[in-house]
Formats: structure tokens, sequence, C-alpha cells
């Protein structure tokens, strides 16, 4: 399987936060999401993927080119979106696109404006009139006009309504149908990667959790609800993480059927990707 | 690199057509008080009210996060800031266009008493206007935009400082500390132009090292 993406022992040391050692990949024709609490390693590890901040270690490879080499062919297939605007507030879309089609010499105009009516973008206004969701779909139009191989997003479907979420969803499992085209999405709205994600990358306190098929990781991993006299029957090793709320006991299993014929009188459920990641920051591991 | 430059100045497009005012305002006032020093002043204060508009784009751009995302775009790291130098040294032009229609209207009029006062009037402008700029732009990449304000304001003291100090240590050639004395004015400019090129690589070389959150 070819990827567009992998990094191998990323690390990164500020005084007070590590980046520690995260290595995934991205293969062709998927969406990968990257999860984890506010801080927990997700900008500075697309930044360093981008290569706006200095890795302090390890390898990442864009469309198979090195980041520390990486050229402008290469550059002209990343598509990149952050949190809010990218752009000057003082340009208008069209302006925009003036701009951008001296740069990307892969920019398609009328793909552009198709995208602006179809995400009612207007085209004539300046960019500090728009909302926050409205310039997230500028953002995001503007990705997409230089038919990029490889989509990187940061928070980018953050400050969307669920109607306009749910269009750009769809426009990215759009992207990926062709297999030749990827997406690496940061996200703390868990429900859009459980909707479009192929694999997970979980990072929590700097630190890669797991890296996994998101059907697996949904068919795998169940909560144990349980009292206290059950949750001290539970063998530990079983445990991934738990947490007590009220008088009820979460349990985080990775394995839901082998838990639900270990311990046939407690309630095994599914987990959600939310409430895994609730019970990996919140719980006790 | 284009794309660059065209989004530079349609960033600061709106402050561009102020100053375009208020230098046609000040050629316009010049037509009415015909002395050699005032218009001097005019001269230099047109090619100096383009540049004054940069803290306040390149606030803009840390703002709205584009200083980081064009490093993502298809372009080099010494693109970004050629493209910055060829817009800063574009409103130097656009300075000295508009000082020329002062001049061209002094010339018409028999206002300037001599040649020299006109020299000394783009002299200063240039002095002012390439040493603001380049120690402005390097110093707003190391320390930030927050205070563009207060970084113009130091980076206009330290050129009119520099003309001062090229005035005191030409003495014993201008014969005494003369600011509008032709040498100090054409070796300030000179210097002021070699300050703008070496703040070239001094940004480029912030700029390699500098990390985007």
């Amino acid at each position: 399987m070819n990827t567009a993406l992998t990094i191998t022992g990323l690390t990164k040391k500020y005084d007070n936060f590590t980046l520690d050692n995260i290595s995934f990949s991205v293969p062709s024709g998927s969406i990968v999401g990257l999860i984890g609490e506010n801080g927990a390693g997700k900008s500075t590890t697309v930044n360093s993927i981008l290569g706006l901040i200095k890795k302090d270690g390890g390898k990442i490879t864009i469309l198979g080119q090195d980041i520390d080499d990486l050229d402008y062919t290469v550059k002209e297939k990343v598509g990149v979106v952050f949190d809010g605007s990218n752009f000057s507030e003082e340009l208008t879309p069209i302006k925009l696109s003036k701009v951008l089609r001296d740069i990307y010499s892969s920019w398609d105009q009328s793909y552009f404006n198709d995208l602006l009516s179809q995400l009612d973008i207007p085209a004539a206004k300046k960019i500090k009139t728009f909302s926050k969701g409205m310039k997230m779909k500028l953002s995001i139009a503007a990705a997409f006009a230089h038919h990029p191989h490889l989509l990187i997003l940061d928070e980018a479907t953050s400050g969307l309504d669920p109607v306009v979420r749910d269009d750009i969803l769809d426009m990215f499992l759009e992207f990926v149908q062709d297999e030749e085209h990827s997406i690496l999405v940061s996200s703390h709205i868990t429900s859009d990667l459980e909707k479009v994600a192929d694999y997970i990358v979980f990072i929590h306190e700097g630190k890669m959790i797991f890296c996994m098929p998101k059907d697996e990781l949904l068919e795998r991993y169940g909560i144990i609800k349980c009292g206290a006299a059950q949750f001290d029957a539970v063998d530990k090793n079983d445990i991934v993480a738990y947490r007590k709320q009220d008088y009820e006991w979460q349990i985080l299993v990775a394995d839901r059927e082998k838990a639900a014929k270990k311990y046939p009188k407690a309630m095994v459920i599914p987990a959600a990707i939310d409430e895994i990641m609730l019970l990996y920051v919140k719980g006790v591991n | 690199m284009k794309g660059l430059i065209r989004n530079n100045f349609y960033s600061m497009e709106n402050n561009i057509k102020i100053s375009f005012i208020l230098a046609l305002f000040t050629a316009i006032v010049s037509f009415f008080v015909k002395h050699d020093a005032f218009i001097q002043m005019i001269i230099a204060m047109q090619l100096c009210i383009f540049i004054v508009n940069v803290g306040t784009s390149l606030h803009a751009d840390v703002v709205s996060k584009w200083n980081k995302f064009e490093l993502t775009l298809p372009v080099k790291y010494n693109d970004v800031i050629k493209a910055k130098y060829i817009s800063f040294s574009m409103l130097i032009l656009f300075g000295i266009f508009m000082g020329s229609i002062t001049v061209i209207y002094a010339y018409v009029t028999s206002v300037f008493s001599n040649v020299q006062s006109i020299f000394y009037g783009y002299e200063f402008g240039l002095t002012l206007s390439a040493t603001t700029a380049g120690i402005m732009y390097p110093l707003m990449l190391k320390i930030g935009t927050e205070k563009n304000e207060m970084i113009i304001i130091l980076s206009a003291i330290a050129a009119v400082g520099l003309q001062v100090l090229l005035s005191a240590v030409l003495t014993p050639l201008t014969g005494e500390m003369n600011m509008k004395h032709p040498l100090v004015g054409t070796v300030s400019a000179a210097a002021a132009l070699a300050i703008f090129v070496c703040s070239y690589f001094v940004s480029v070389k912030i700029y390699r090292h500098k990390e985007f959150y």
C-alpha cells in the first residue's frame, strides 16, 4: 500500500511539553483522524509535518519526499487548512484566487468558483466580514481548488454548523474515492472522525496512545459499566482505563467480546471514540 | 513570488490609497507654501508616507495567520522575504513618484532656489524610509508585531539618528556638523540603502530559524 505521509519517531521538546516519538502513516486513499485533548500535541504534530516548527527528532516524508528537502512539486500537491482564516483579511475571495493562481500552477479557477457557489461564499466580500464558519469554508475551497493529493487539516471543521460540517465531510469522502488522495485531519470533534476517518491516531500528553483502523477500534473497544463489587472482581490486566461516576464505574476494555464472555453479569457496551478519549484522558490508566 | 507580492499589495490596498491621498494633499499644500525648506520636508514626507503602512500590514498577516500559511505554499523561504522587500521597494518608489509631483511643480513655478534643495528632500526621505523598513521588518520578525507602532517609531528615530551620526562623523569633510550638507545627504542615503539590503539577509536568517505555531 502506498503512503501519502509517513511519520517515524517524531519528537519535539519544549520546556514544559514534549511530543514524544510519534509514528504513524497516512495510506493513500484514506482519511486519518488525529485526536486528543487540547494541548495533547495535535497541532505540534501538524506544524512539524508542515515544517513550520523544527522537529528535534524523527523523520517525516510527504508523498515520498523527506520534509527537510521538500520541493515545490510536492508542496503543490499538499493542501493545508488551519483553524480559522488563513488569508489576509483585507482580501476578497476573488482577490485571493488571483493570489493563489499566481502561486499554484495547478490552480483551477472554475473549480474554485464552483466551490464558492456550492459553499455559499460571497466572492466579492472582504474576508474580514466573514463569520468563522465562512472563513473555514473559504479555506477549504482554496485547499481543494489546486487539486492536492494530500490534504492536511488542523481543526478544520470547528466553527461550522452541523449542516455545513456534513457537506464538508462529504467532500472529504468524495476526495479520497479515487485512492490517490489522502487526508490527515486533526479534530476534537470526534463524531466527525467517526463518520469519515479510516484510521484514528490518538495522542495524549504528547504521547501516541494508539493508531488503528477506526472500524477495528469501534469493534474491539468496549466499556464495562458496573458497581463497586463488580469493579473489584475485574481482572486489572483487562482494564485499559477506568473512572468512577457517582455510583457507577466505567471500565474501558480493549477487547469487548472477551470482556462480555469473561464478565457475563456486567454490562459491556460498545465505546464511541469520544468515550475512549474521555476515559484515557480523565480516567485512571 | 508574483502571488506573494500581489497578496502584500492587496492586504495594504486601503492604506496605500490613504497614503496616496495624503501625499497628494501635501503636494497641493506645497503649491501654496513656496519655501525651500518646507518643500524639502514635503518631499521627504512623501517618500516615507507609504512605508509606515508596513507595520499594520505585517501585524494583520500575523493575526490572520497568513504569515504561517504562506510557508505551506509552493514557494521558497527566500521568496517570501524577497516578496516583502520588493513590496517595500515599490512603496518607496510610490513615495518617489509622489515626491516628483511636488518637484515638477516647484520646477515649473521656479520655487526652488537651487537643485540641491530637491536632492536633499529625496535623500532625507530615502534615508528615513529605507532605514525604517530595513530595521523594522527583521525586528518584527524577531520579536513579533504586537508593538508594531512602537517599532516603527523606534526605527524612524534610528533613521534620524543615523543621519545625525553621519553628519558628526563627516564634520572633518563638511567643515561643520550640518545635516543638510550635500555629502551628508548622499552618504546617509547610501548608508540607508546598504542597511536595507543587509536587512534582507538578516531577515532571511531570522525567518529560517523562526517557528510558527
